[in-house]
């Protein structure tokens, strides 16, 4: 019996695997990605989000605040208190079982649509027992998890073991930069790539891509050459950058201060793929 | 890929409009009506004389680079009744809007396939036969109407020929005297008949099947040689384009609602699927020109194939707010109860919005609304006489019952102006020697629904809040809405935003409005109006979403006094609901054929829902699974609310920015501000 926290459940996912989808998002997530747009998947905590543009400093949520403002623990006594409605409390505990019950109440509409549930985040290896549970729960559905691989090779393995498809993010080569874009090391993730790759699961690859960051020939083709030959890999999508990924961090009380040009168009040549053999796309 | 040829029509009369430049100045609407009355005409010769009296003032005007003449330089149709007239038959009838023949569907291939020659004959031959002064008077209306248009379009055809257009004049050599032979021929046809009927003071003139009746023509010219597919499909944008020009002269609430709507696909009475080939260029047709007009709706049943969603979906993807889609599954069934033959009923049309007609009838399918909203209010005010739930639900159905009672009532004793034009493009009004505004085989009234999630919503936190768990005395919430929520903000952001609310798939609300509807329907079924029709329930809202709201006082789903309704069939406007998924689960529920008049799920989608191939097919499977499951109308919108902020800011960079307001589409810069904003307020709940 495991919890988790959940910040969104988003149904007509047409972008999160085969069918019809609804996607999980778990809060949490153990890199820092400079270009993340979802900043509020990033605490593993709940938290609140504040629509702070519209706000018009009536003052009511500090009075309704048992901190005055001062602090803030998601307890969320200002949300109701907001006359704009511009405050909520981003991230929800859930009990697996109930989580999974709500989700199998569209279990028909989801396979009749040849569908079914996706798992993203955050990084939702980052609660490893909750994801478990829900895809051990959720077994009559079609199962997609979307991740990193930044996890432990238990973790991975044990999703390879229940997942019928994976969405995985790669995102630069070089251990290095990697290191300074994502603030964590890429070697697990290689290892979990080679695990996935071995795992017979069927997979597609996405690179997010950011100009000047992970968009040189030389990483696509590094990237490529580590991709070329995997029998169930089935493409390769480069989702470019884009500058509106920003917007969302002031309402979670962050800077968003990339260190790159995200006016300057990426370079979205998917050649050095194909040339490999690997179909791929770009939006 | 849209041709030169298209490309030059459209900067000509869409983006230049220099066409405006012919137009004579607006004249006075009741100075005809002034000679009529002196001169003592009737109201049927009045029709007849407006007709020559606009056709005659027209000035053809031919452009070297066009195949489909026709062009408005009148601006005016003239009233038939002076001030005074009016006001004395307003005082004696109910008028429908202006009292005149609207919002039909006409059987403009009645016309096309026996052309003006043989038709003439048909009626001289009735004339004949013709027993009473009225009937001998409709007939002579309708046959001197096809004289004053037969001599229009010989004066363009004149016209055509002065210029050295000799693709249009030969056209008109043809057209209307004899039946088309070709695809262009019968364009020219309908795009006379169409401009005629406008100049008649007809409005809301829709268009029809027009992948039905055009499409032997079509087939003509393929099997003959004369056209390719593409000949075929430029054809058409020139049609489409040809609807543009003069729009912004037609009546409407708002630019843009002109009713100017064409129906495709729809399954035959054998059961077989109607969708052909030409159905299919109407599609590509509006996807390459991006125009307000025509408006495109799709009819689709269970052997619709996915693919057609998906060509579908591709127009949806354009942001134009088409297609809208209805369902024969469920349409037909209700026609047949409301008392339609079969085959009238698998022949259905759409009006001007969403309401469903059959070409060649006039059913009176827009009279007014039933405001649901309304009818929870005033339960709600007696509230504290409730001891519980279902004495508050009785008097919520007391209220509709007591609605419908006076919208019924309404519609006693209608006067509508002879159309002897229009009745030239209905079945019966030949051999039964009738005017089209007289009542004939189908007298049907329909009327709107509007406010019901709201409804619904407000009758689910009385229920929770006030039975079930005593969270507030009746006198308590009562109190909130009075004083529109103030020193209650707590209360009505728990209201707005936490209560239960019709469009997440929780039957303790849905299983309301599911009573609400059939309420609603059970207060009409089995009435009759006094010309013998029935009287049909719906679930759009028109304009009422505004009008009905802007005095409404706050209600118990946490929605402040004049804050507007949902939009036809829709989750509330600020129910924050689970997905789409959800929301077809709740809106599939409630027994749709009882209340089928017409009125869209409306579903706004953010615009990056349709940004490839596979996104957009998901986008069409789930169009399709909302009639899977027994939806009957369906508005999809792609939407991005950053453009229309944009568009609010700066309306110079936005002239072509099309939306979908509330059964048709629109330029958005040319609605009113409350317009705007209600569909800024729908785009800001974008799933």
């Amino acid at each position: 019996m495991s919890t988790g926290t959940v910040f969104d459940i988003k149904q007509l996912a047409v972008y999160d695997g085969p069918g019809i989808r609804t996607t999980v998002f778990l809060k949490g997530c153990p890199l820092r990605c400079m270009w993340c747009h979802n900043p509020e998947g990033l605490s593993y905590e709940p938290q609140l989000m504040v629509s702070v543009s519209s706000c018009r400093h009536c003052g009511r949520c500090t009075e309704a605040c048992p901190h005055h403002g001062l602090r803030c623990d998601a307890c969320g006594a200002c949300v109701r208190a907001c006359p704009l409605g511009l405050r909520r409390i981003c991230g929800m505990r859930w009990e697996a079982e109930a989580l999974a019950e709500k989700l199998l109440r569209d279990a028909d509409y989801l396979r009749s649509q040849k569908g079914g549930v996706t798992f993203s985040g955050g990084e939702p290896t980052g609660q490893p027992e909750f994801l478990m549970e829900l895809l051990d729960r959720l077994s009559s559905l079609h199962r997609a998890v979307e991740t990193s691989a930044y996890c432990s090779e238990a973790v991975f393995s044990a999703l390879l073991q229940r997942a019928d498809y994976v969405m995985m993010d790669l995102k630069l080569m070089d251990p290095e930069r990697h290191r300074h874009y994502t603030g964590v090391s890429n070697e697990p993730i290689l290892e979990n790539l080679e695990r996935l790759k071995a795992s017979g699961v069927p997979f597609r690859i996405r690179i997010p891509v950011i100009p000047g960051v992970n968009d040189s020939e030389e990483n696509f083709a590094a990237t490529a050459d580590r991709l070329a030959g995997a029998k169930t890999l089935e493409t390769v999508e480069l989702l470019p950058y884009h500058v509106t990924a920003g917007a969302k961090y002031e309402m979670v009380g962050l800077r968003y201060s990339p260190e790159f040009d995200g006016t300057r168009a990426p370079n979205l040549d998917t050649e050095p793929f194909r040339a490999r053999g690997i179909p791929c796309t770009h939006l | 890929m849209k041709t030169e040829h298209i490309e030059a029509l459209l900067d000509y009369f869409v983006v230049k409009k220099e066409h405006h430049a012919l137009r004579r100045p607006e004249e006075d609407p009741r100075a005809l009506a002034a000679r009529f009355a002196a001169e003592g005409l009737d109201d049927m010769r009045r029709s007849v004389e407006r007709l020559r009296y606009v056709l005659e003032k027209e000035t053809p005007a031919v452009f070297p680079f066009e195949r489909l003449a026709l062009v408005r330089t009148v601006r005016t149709v003239p009233e038939l009744h002076t001030q005074q007239e009016e006001d004395a038959l307003r005082k004696t009838h109910a008028f429908h809007e202006i009292g005149r023949v609207f919002n039909m569907c006409p059987d403009y291939a009645l016309l096309m396939t026996d052309g003006f020659t043989k038709r003439s004959e048909a009626l001289r031959a009735q004339l004949e036969k013709a027993q009473t002064s009225a009937e001998r008077e409709v007939l002579q209306a309708m046959l001197d109407c096809l004289g004053i248009v037969s001599a229009f379009a010989e004066r363009y055809r004149r016209e055509a020929e002065r210029v050295g257009n000799r693709e249009a004049a030969a056209l008109l050599a043809r057209v209307p005297a004899e039946p088309p032979r070709t695809l262009l021929e019968a364009l020219e046809f309908l795009r006379l008949l169409h401009y005629c009927l406008w100049c008649n003071g007809n409005y809301h003139n829709t268009l029809g099947r027009i992948d039905q009746f055009l499409y032997p023509y079509y087939r003509h010219d393929l099997d003959a040689g004369l056209l390719t597919r593409d000949g075929a499909l430029e054809e058409l944008e020139e049609f489409f384009i040809a609807c543009n020009r003069d729009s912004d002269l037609y009546i409407g609430v708002q630019q843009g609602d002109n009713g100017q709507t064409i129906v495709l696909g729809g399954s035959n009475p054998d059961g077989s699927d109607a969708y052909n080939e030409l159905s299919e260029l109407c599609l590509i047709a509006s996807r390459e020109l991006c125009l307000i007009d025509p408006k495109v709706n799709l009819r689709v049943h269970k052997n619709t194939p996915l693919s057609v969603y998906k060509l579908a979906t591709t127009l949806t993807a354009k942001g134009l707010g088409f297609p809208q889609y209805t369902n024969d599954e469920v349409v037909i069934p209700a026609l047949r109860r409301w008392g339609y033959e079969e085959k009238d009923a698998c022949n259905y049309s759409l009006a001007a919005c969403w309401e469903i007609l059959i070409p060649g009838y006039m059913d009176l399918v827009n009279w007014d609304s039933m405001n649901f909203l309304k009818a929870v209010q005033d339960a709600v005010e007696r509230l504290p006489s409730c001891a519980n739930y279902g004495d508050f639900a009785a008097l919520v159905r007391e209220n509709i019952e007591k609605q419908a009672a006076a919208l019924m009532e309404e519609t006693k004793n209608v006067y509508k102006e002879p159309s002897p034009f229009m009745s030239l493009l209905c079945p019966d009004c030949l051999e039964k020697m009738r005017d089209i505004s007289q009542p004939g085989k189908y007298n049907n009234y329909g009327f709107h629904g509007d406010g019901l999630s709201s409804a619904a919503d407000s009758m689910a936190a009385v229920k929770k809040y006030v039975f079930e768990e005593h969270v507030f005395s009746p006198e308590t919430l009562l109190d909130m809405v009075h004083r529109n929520f103030a020193g209650y903000e707590r209360e009505q952001n728990m209201l707005r935003y936490e209560a239960p609310k019709m469009g997440n798939d929780d039957d303790f609300v849905d299983s309301i409005a599911v009573w609400l509807l059939d309420t609603y329907a059970d207060a009409l079924e089995g009435k009759k109006n006094d010309r013998g029709g029935c009287f049909r329930a719906g679930t759009a809202s028109a304009m009422y979403y505004i009008w009905h709201s802007q005095n409404a006082p706050a209600s118990p789903d946490g929605r402040s006094a004049h804050e507007a309704l949902a939009c036809n069939y829709s989750p509330s406007i600020f129910a924050r609901c689970e997905g789409p998924v959800s929301i077809i689960k709740s809106f599939s529920k409630p027994h749709l054929v009882r209340t089928a008049n017409g009125g869209p799920l409306t579903i706004e989608l953010s615009d990056t829902m349709f940004r490839s191939g596979d996104a957009i097919e998901k986008c069409a499977m789930f169009v399709k699974s909302f009639m899977d499951m027994g939806g009957h109308q369906m508005q999809l919108n792609a939407v991005n609310r950053e453009r229309l902020l944009d568009a609010q800011k700066h309306p110079e960079n936005y002239r072509n920015l099309i939306v979908r307001v509330w059964g048709w589409s629109g330029y958005f810069v040319e609605l009113n501000e409350v317009y705007q904003n209600h569909i800024i307020k729908r785009a800001e709940m974008a799933l």
